[in-house]
């Protein structure tokens, strides 16, 4: 009896910690950890060692030192001065992460604004033109990216004109040309008082948003609406043209002209170039397309009835009212979308493209050896670049978040 | 009462709009000018294409021809098929020997088979079969793919995946037909079917015991020619590298997704660089890394060839976009779910695999079949360091004497080929996710 | 569901395992020719198909000029060219492959330079092929000398010899030539044909094999400059001294053969009935010239019987024969040093 009294009087009390080692959560955790860190630990110590062991019996050479040696091939494309035999492997790296980066950056703003347009396409009250738009997506998405990049190089490159017959894009200016060796244009090249111009333009777009912001305020106050678009168009055009021209047009054109072989003169994209950036846009917009249909799909009936029982035109509540409640939906999608991009142009490997992949990766490892050296440097440049990108995701998330409270 | 109009109004039929095909035109193509217009250019880009591929891949397309100059004859502005069409076998199954080919075509009736009845109705104990699908029938079909001696380890393995094979089918054809399941009918049968939990256990162990042992010493007998790894290409060599790669995939993006969402730090941390590293770079490095660096990281003498340095890299690939899709599945699943199985008292793995694992998993089902159409594609990339998929025999065409400089034909083929495979599979999953979400607002 | 979980790791685990055993293979310090003979087959590497040189059938059979050098030496070793596995395997990993012992030999368009032959761990045996670049034009482009391309647009692949050898000659001449690369060889000619660019260059043999697929073959010109010098030759790992001699003297089995007259058809009636002393040592009649590979008495006579002497390999692949290229081999550097070329084999004695 005794017995019982003592335990239920104690039942009330907290019953006191056992501490029993191997049933420990704490001890457990802790202990797994420490397993993990040794197995992993062990794993990369092996493959260290046994990397070194290897490169010592087969007598490759190892060490960054090969960045300040001189290359001896060259490059079709490139932004930054190169010459073969002088130029060296740091250089060559450098070329091929400037041109991934250029020709992500121009797919990420073609696909974009192609899958916009796609997916409120694929939307339209036109039976055809949705049925199109569908087609395009479904026979773009389900076919390898690198079928389609082949497909635009050989089916859509060749079939353009020689250099001599190259397409005049306008139209009789001689200022683009369109051939199979890629597109020429005009380059304007600066001259000594277009500095003016720049500082207008510049001051232009500072005096864009002063305006906007006094409108706005206006119209909280008054509710008078102030025509900010096409106040903005003029003011942007009318005060660089001024100055442009009281300074005296100091800019020069370098015209691409036809010598001997080739055209010569203003600037160059290659068809390779072309190529990847077409069928890099193509495809990444029908995917993007497929983000933007759902994300208006995401906005409830209502807000579009409300928006328009109110007396917006279907165009203003599209873009005033559903498209920003959308883009919640469409924008972490489309930033992942463009981190593909940038790891999808690695594909220009297929076509000749001297990406950082083909250049780096293939050529120079074909030449120098340098294997994990060369392989580790391009993928920290992806993962450099990736990580920057999904950086720009959490900020948005942040952002969001803090506007749905 | 004096406003109530004294007339029946007339009857009106419905309006144009609402019901005849013109009525239908205007509504759906012409109901404004923008819409006219559109409209139109739809209609001329339609025209112009399918015009110019009519032309040239059928009407003016040569089906058959000894070689390409043979085409050149026939017709200078048409299609050539007649190359594509010979080297069909070796777009399908790659140089795997002629006389074997039976074995390849085996090994997928095989696995229809095995998760056809995954797909019937009436049919118990799903999960069971689609776990056997993917930890038995892999070593089946790899040593019907593979051939040569088999090891005690193999023996024993493909003997496991045939008893399984067999115990499914019956298992499924009498669900179909009585609703029931393999193991009440065996008892039936045996006029045991009233005994004890344990005693019935017991019972259909034996006999599935005896099934392995009758099996084991049939399949001694059973060897297939040695096909080195060499010899597979084609479409065959797609399907068995993502193939592995997505059933890979699945536990290894588990285990890396808990571990991305563990609380202890050290584990989280590892996952989570794990995951990060490889989805921040493309494929192509971490193949080209798998060629490369691979042979350096093991120790002297010890090699791995190309196939299996291949499939190591996708598996790695894929396992880490798996584990972002698994994430995503659980952190749907709601805290309520966690919170109840902490109630019942399961411990960590028991709630994940009792109660959050399979409402996870039913839902990303759709994803994971995404992620598969995804990897069919991306497995092209293997031929761009020289393995023979399917691109990499497409491609090989135009270097054969007869068929030099033949290679828009086999792309365009390709392409159409891919675009039925996973346009079909993209229709099935979307129509999963629309079973799913109606089954979940139920 | 613990032990289903522990099950499915190990499962996994397991499957990882076989899958790693599998693919795995052991090297020693056996010698080449016994790991080969124990293994019951030559693992020889080609590259990726390359007209002439090694191309694949509808049938899926590997044939070509450096895959017959992969069959004479399975015919020299096992007497029979069918105990061969033929890898390829894409140029970037070539030197590794053979390196780690993945392939025995390498047959492939590798051109013989002083730093391969000395610091990739590999020895160069006997040249096969002598190749050299060149430049192809179209014959209405009225260029009639690698010199008159002066700021000319030439198509070349990627990642080669070939894109070194026109930068420097670029640079040598001072002849600004703009390269475009391109990956694929299909690619490149469909460009060059289209006019994409106003030149082609190549080793000479692919640029007469792309000729010979052009619709029209007779309007385009091959310039007569040759601007580099490619020695092609198998190559086998350093430090196997009677692996590469088993390598090298295949090779002169295969020209020998044809200095003396034995070809496939003759070689029974040679080894029988032959009163020319070469001859009968080569063909194992006379002497015990094979204890010095460590091969059969009949190496040479498998090598012959099986795949056939140089000139047979070159007249079918690299020729006028049903799959060849169309390289005329008179007056080249590939015919018999008797008719003024450079193939020469060694005296069998």
């Amino acid at each position: 009896m005794a017995i019982r009294n003592s335990g239920e009087a104690s039942a009330r009390v907290k019953p006191k910690e056992k501490f029993d080692f191997f049933h420990d959560e704490r001890v457990r955790s802790v202990f797994y950890q420490i397993l993990t860190a040794c197995v992993v630990g062990w794993l990369a110590w092996y493959l260290i060692t046994n990397t070194a062991h290897n490169l010592e019996v087969r007598g490759m050479n190892t060490g960054f030192g090969f960045l300040s040696a001189t290359a001896g091939f060259d490059t079709d494309f490139k932004l930054i001065e190169y010459k073969p035999g002088i130029g060296t492997y740091g250089r060559i790296f450098l070329i091929g992460c400037i041109n991934t980066l250029l020709v992500s950056f121009l797919a990420i703003i073609a696909s974009t604004i192609l899958g916009f347009v796609v997916g409120v396409l694929r939307l339209s009250s036109n039976w055809l033109v949705a049925r199109l738009s569908l087609t395009y997506v479904e026979v773009v998405r389900n076919t390898p990216l690198l079928l389609q990049i082949i497909f635009w190089y050989v089916g859509v490159f060749a079939l353009l004109p020689r250099v001599k017959n190259s397409l005049d894009l306008s139209v009789g200016a001689e200022l683009v040309f369109l051939n199979n060796r890629g597109l020429y244009s005009a380059w304007p090249i600066p001259g000594d008082l277009f500095w003016m111009t720049s500082v207008a333009f510049v001051a232009a777009v500072i005096g864009v948003f002063i305006l906007r912001g006094w409108a706005h305020k206006r119209q909280d106050r008054t509710g008078q609406q102030f025509p900010i678009f096409s106040a903005s168009v003029a003011l942007l055009v009318v005060l660089p043209g001024a100055i442009y021209l009281l300074t005296g047009s100091p800019l020069d054109w370098d015209l691409p002209t036809l010598q001997g072989f080739n055209f010569a003169g203003g600037a160059s994209l290659p068809p390779a170039f072309l190529a990847l950036l077409i069928a890099l846009t193509f495809y990444h917009a029908a995917h993007l397309a497929e983000s933007v249909r759902a994300g208006i799909l995401s906005v409830s009936k209502g807000q579009t009835e409300a928006a328009l029982a109110i007396g917006l035109k279907p165009s203003r509540a599209m873009s005033l009212i559903i498209i920003p409640q959308a883009m919640r939906a469409i924008v972490p999608p489309m930033i992942s979308l463009w981190m593909n991009v940038v790891k999808n142009s690695s594909l220009a490997i297929a076509i000749g493209y001297s990406d950082v992949v083909a250049l780096f990766m293939q050529t120079a490892l074909n030449q120098a050896g340098y294997a994990v050296e060369m392989v580790g440097m391009t993928m920290a440049f992806y993962m450099f670049i990736s990580l920057s990108i999904s950086g720009l995701l959490n900020i948005y998330n942040k952002r969001v978040q803090l506007v749905e409270r | 009462m004096s406003m109530a109009k004294a007339e029946k109004s007339v009857t009106r039929s419905a309006p144009l709009t609402e019901t005849s095909f013109i009525g239908w035109l205007h509504k759906n193509l012409f109901s404004s000018w923008v819409n006219a217009i559109l409209t139109f250019v739809s209609l001329y880009i339609i025209f112009v294409v399918i015009k110019s591929l009519w032309i040239w891949g059928v009407a003016e397309a040569v089906w058959v021809a000894e070689n390409r100059r043979e085409c050149f004859a026939i017709s200078k502005d048409g299609a050539c098929w007649a190359g594509v069409i010979i080297w069909l076998e070796n777009i399908f199954y790659g140089r795997y020997p002629r006389d074997e080919l039976w074995r390849v075509n085996l090994g997928g009736l095989l696995l229809i088979l095995w998760m056809a009845p995954l797909w019937l109705p009436r049919v118990k104990d799903k999960i069971f079969i689609g776990l056997s699908t993917v930890f038995l029938y892999p070593f089946l079909a790899g040593y019907l793919f593979a051939g040569g001696d088999k090891g005690i380890f193999m023996q024993l393995m493909v003997t496991g995946a045939i008893v399984c094979l067999v115990g499914n089918t019956v298992h499924a054809c009498i669900g179909v037909f009585s609703g029931g399941g393999l193991p009440e009918s065996l008892l039936g049968i045996l006029g045991r079917k009233d005994a004890s939990d344990a005693n019935q256990r017991n019972t259909l162990l034996a006999v599935l015991a005896i099934a392995f042992v009758l099996i084991y010493a049939l399949q001694i007998g059973w060897t297939v020619e040695a096909v080195p790894w060499t010899k597979w290409g084609g479409m065959f060599l797609t399907l068995v590298i993502s193939g592995i790669g997505i059933t890979s995939a699945l536990p290894g993006g588990i285990i890396l997704a808990l571990g991305r969402r563990s609380k202890l730090p050290v584990i989280r941390v590892l996952s989570t660089s794990f995951i990060e590293l490889f989805r921040s770079v493309p494929l192509i490095t971490v193949l080209f890394m798998a060629t490369t660096m691979f042979p350096l990281f093991m120790p002297e003498g010890f090699v791995l060839n190309k196939l299996v340095q291949v499939i190591i890299a996708v598996c790695l690939f894929s396992a880490c976009y798996m584990a972002e899709t698994v994430r995503a599945g659980l952190q749907a699943i709601p805290k309520g779910q966690y919170e109840a199985a902490h109630t019942i008292g399961l411990g960590y793995w028991g709630m994940m695999g009792l109660i959050v694992m399979p409402q996870a998993l039913k839902h990303m089902i759709p994803n994971i079949v995404g992620s598969f159409i995804g990897l069919l594609k991306d497995t092209t990339l293997v031929s761009i360091i020289g393995l023979f998929d399917i691109l990499g025999m497409l491609r090989s065409i135009s270097q054969d004497a007869p068929w030099r400089g033949l290679h828009k034909e086999p792309l365009i083929f390709g392409a159409v080929l891919f675009f039925i495979v996973c346009f079909i599979m993209s229709k099935y999953s979307r129509h999963l996710e629309v079973k799913l979400s109606a089954g979940a607002n139920r | 569901m613990k032990s289903t979980s522990f099950i499915t790791s190990v499962a996994a685990a397991v499957a990882v395992a076989a899958v790693a055993l599998a693919g795995a293979t052991v090297a020693s310090a056996k010698t080449t020719l016994e790991i080969v003979k124990e293994r019951g087959h030559l693992r020889c590497q080609v590259g990726q198909p390359s007209p002439g040189f090694y191309n694949l059938d509808a049938n899926g059979e590997w044939y070509g000029s450096d895959v017959s050098i992969c069959q004479a030496v399975a015919a020299a070793i096992f007497g029979s060219k069918k105990k061969l596995e033929i890898q390829s395997v894409s140029s970037q990993v070539r030197f590794t492959a053979l390196a780690n012992g993945e392939s025995d030999l390498l047959s492939r368009t590798a051109t013989w330079t002083l730093l391969r032959d000395t610091q990739l761990g590999l020895d160069f045996t006997a040249v096969n092929f002598y190749d050299g670049q060149g430049f192809m034009v179209p014959k209405d482009s009225g260029i009639t000398s690698a010199h008159d391309l002066k700021g000319a647009t030439v198509c070349v692949l990627t990642g080669t010899t070939t894109e070194l050898n026109l930068a420097d000659f670029s640079r040598v001449n001072n002849l600004n030539i703009k390269p475009v690369t391109f990956e694929d060889q299909n690619v490149r000619n469909d460009t060059y044909l289209q006019g994409g660019c106003d030149a082609l260059t190549n080793d000479k043999s692919g640029l007469a094999s792309n000729k010979a697929a052009f619709p029209n073959p007779g309007d385009h010109i091959v310039l007569p400059e040759t601007i580099s010098k490619e020695p092609l030759a198998p190559a086998v790992r350093q430090g196997d001294a009677q692996w590469f001699d088993i390598v090298k003297w295949t090779v002169y089995a295969l020209v020998g053969a044809e200095e003396l007259g034995v070809n496939k058809g003759n070689v029974d009636d040679m080894r029988a009935n032959s009163t020319n002393a070469s001859v009968r040592r080569m063909l194992g009649v006379e002497g015990n010239l094979h204890d010095g590979l460590g091969l059969s008495k009949d190496w040479a006579y498998n090598i012959i019987k099986e795949v056939g002497n140089y000139g047979e390999i070159y007249a079918a692949y690299m020729g006028s024969g049903k799959l060849g290229i169309g390289i005329g081999r008179s007056g080249s550097a590939n015919a018999l040093w008797t008719k003024g070329g450079l193939m020469y084999s060694p005296p069998f004695r």
